[in-house]
């Protein structure tokens, strides 16, 4: 009874943060500046017959208008009109979605394979954890801009690799530290102390325990992909959903925005489920 | 021993990026033509930009720039998560619910998306210390949410200890058993969280900068420098291009041995 009602809770809540996040998005973009300037107006063919059209439509401007309009295209199920693209928000956003979830999915896969990997060895060790754990502190000190023009500059790697390292240096220190206390823990010492090989503590106590406290740092994880899921996109002009959101802020494409603000917020309140129901499940 | 040492590496960072400032004969916005993207030279230790700045001169401004405006941005976001943290361990359960639940909504995008919405979103063509201020007071405002949440964590849990108890019953208002007892006993936590949120400050405003909504030219900061390495004619002129990045990855190294030696005496 308490695991479905905590998940009824949690998703209450998220889809409480989404409408406030969607709100948060409309309000920015409104008081934005730009927000009322049009292409249309640099051209002198059509400057007057746009600047009265806009002056026709300023009534439309205010912002329960704007929230009218952009519910109103959520029911349609088409997200309203972009802006700059002049097609449904909806297939923009079909169009895109695949690509993300893909260098997302792949990011993460690679980078906590990268970080399990490193993390495993270094935490058995007795000597040189801080002198293996470098590369890693080195690579959390470089933005994730700066990783991403080193790998364009060397031809070498791409956004898979950019991601993959990201999470590897973020998720490499919780995983130690994490790895650290299971081998600390008084059975596996005692484990050790019998002779019991590295393997079987492994299989039977380390995994064991440390599995459940993954759940919170995966969904850790997947906010941290998000939120670098645009400057990896942009800077390696991957047609995904960050790079679809950068264009929609430069240029003020408000239905646009409030829909990838709108994944982002369901993307990671997916994940605060996913983590909860993991830790309820775990409970039970 | 190890914290010292890096205390004393960044006072020397500092100093030797204060003496470069004030005694170069350039300033980090004026330039020579006839020594556009020149190599290494007396004039110019580490060569010049595109524009024929000196890099010694804009690496130093940077460094300034960053870490000064990353530590009073973080010194704000600590001051509002305290000041969050505190306001809603002592209002009462539904005052306390809403607040935790506007700490959520910040939460519920990610923060490097959050940042360029908000920066991209506020006027990128002002002056530029005026884009150099608004970069780190968007990062100082947002910053707050998961930090104030585990300051009201903290309170709550002190709520409960016996001095905090003896505290009360000995009469002393809200006011004074957060200034006497409760903010002495958060210092501990509160630190630690400052000093984590300096370096990464610092990574958020060069990541911000790289996509051009950081710091406006002519000021010189960690991203837009990074914006530099995407000119390739000028990193098959001179190695002295890595000089910003190399110096960004060793000033967060050092803040990084900072938060750890704090976290582990917290």
């Amino acid at each position: 009874m308490r695991f479905p009602a905590e998940i009824a809770a949690r998703m209450t809540r998220t889809l409480l943060l989404m409408a406030v996040a969607a709100a948060g998005t409309i309000l920015l973009v409104r008081f934005a500046p730009g927000f009322f300037s049009d292409p249309r107006e640099m051209d002198a063919k059509y400057a007057a017959a746009a600047r009265a059209e806009m002056w026709a439509d300023s009534s439309q401007r205010s912002i329960a208008s704007i929230a009218v309009q952009t519910v109103s295209g959520w029911r349609r199920g088409d997200f309203g009109e972009s802006r700059q693209f002049g097609v449904p928000v909806s297939e923009l956003v079909r169009a895109r979605i695949r690509v993300s979830a893909l260098l997302l999915a792949e990011g993460l896969g690679a980078g906590w394979l990268f970080a399990l990997c490193a993390a495993v060895p270094v935490s058995a060790m007795r000597r040189g954890q801080a002198l293996c754990g470098l590369p890693f502190t080195i690579l959390l000190a470089i933005p994730t801009a700066a990783m991403a023009t080193a790998c364009i500059l060397s031809e070498q790697g791409g956004p898979v690799l950019v991601f993959s390292l990201v999470i590897a240096a973020r998720e490499f220190k919780f995983l130690r530290a994490l790895l650290e206390s299971a081998w600390s823990a008084p059975h596996v010492l005692w484990g050790r102390a019998q002779g019991m090989p590295v393997l079987t503590l492994m299989r039977f106590h380390i995994v064991p325990n440390a599995a459940p406290r993954l759940f919170p740092l995966v969904t850790l994880s997947i906010v941290t992909a998000l939120g670098v899921l645009v400057p990896i996109e942009v800077m390696f002009t991957v047609p995904g959903i960050g790079q679809l959101a950068w264009a929609a802020l430069m240029n003020r494409d408000l239905p646009v925005l409030v829909a990838t603000s709108l994944l982002m917020a369901s993307a990671v309140g997916v994940a605060g489920v996913f983590s909860t129901g993991a830790r309820a499940l775990e409970d039970a | 021993m190890k914290v010292r040492i890096s205390f004393v590496l960044l006072l020397l960072l500092l100093a030797s990026a204060a003496l470069t400032l004030r005694f170069m004969p350039f300033d980090y916005a004026s330039q020579d033509r006839t020594a556009t993207m020149a190599a290494a030279s007396a004039e110019h230790p580490a060569g010049t930009d595109a524009l024929g700045r000196d890099r010694v001169v804009r690496v130093s401004a940077a460094l300034l720039i960053g870490i000064g405006g990353a530590v009073g941005a973080a010194g704000i976001t600590t001051m509002i998560a305290a000041a969050f943290g505190l306001l809603a361990a002592f209002s009462p359960a539904p005052a306390a619910a809403l607040l935790l639940f506007v700490s959520d909504a910040f939460l519920s995008v990610p923060w490097l998306f959050l940042l360029m919405i908000a920066r991209s979103l506020l006027p990128l063509t002002a002056s530029p210390l005026a884009t150099a201020v608004t970069t780190f007071l968007v990062l100082a405002f947002l910053g707050w949410p998961a930090f104030g949440r585990a300051v009201y964590g903290g309170t709550r849990s002190m709520l409960s200890a016996e001095w905090m108890i003896q505290g009360r019953a000995t009469g002393l208002r809200d006011g004074q058993l957060i200034r006497l007892h409760l903010l002495p006993h958060l210092s501990s936590f509160l630190v630690p969280q400052f000093l984590i949120c300096v370096p990464a400050f610092i990574v958020a405003e060069a990541n911000l900068g790289a996509l051009g909504l950081g710091v406006g030219e002519p000021m010189p900061s960690w991203g837009g420098m990074l914006l530099e390495l995407e000119n390739s004619a000028m990193i098959a002129r001179s190695h002295w291009v890595y000089l910003p990045i190399a110096l960004l990855v060793v000033v967060l190294l050092i803040l990084e041995s900072f938060t750890t030696e704090v976290k582990s005496h917290a």
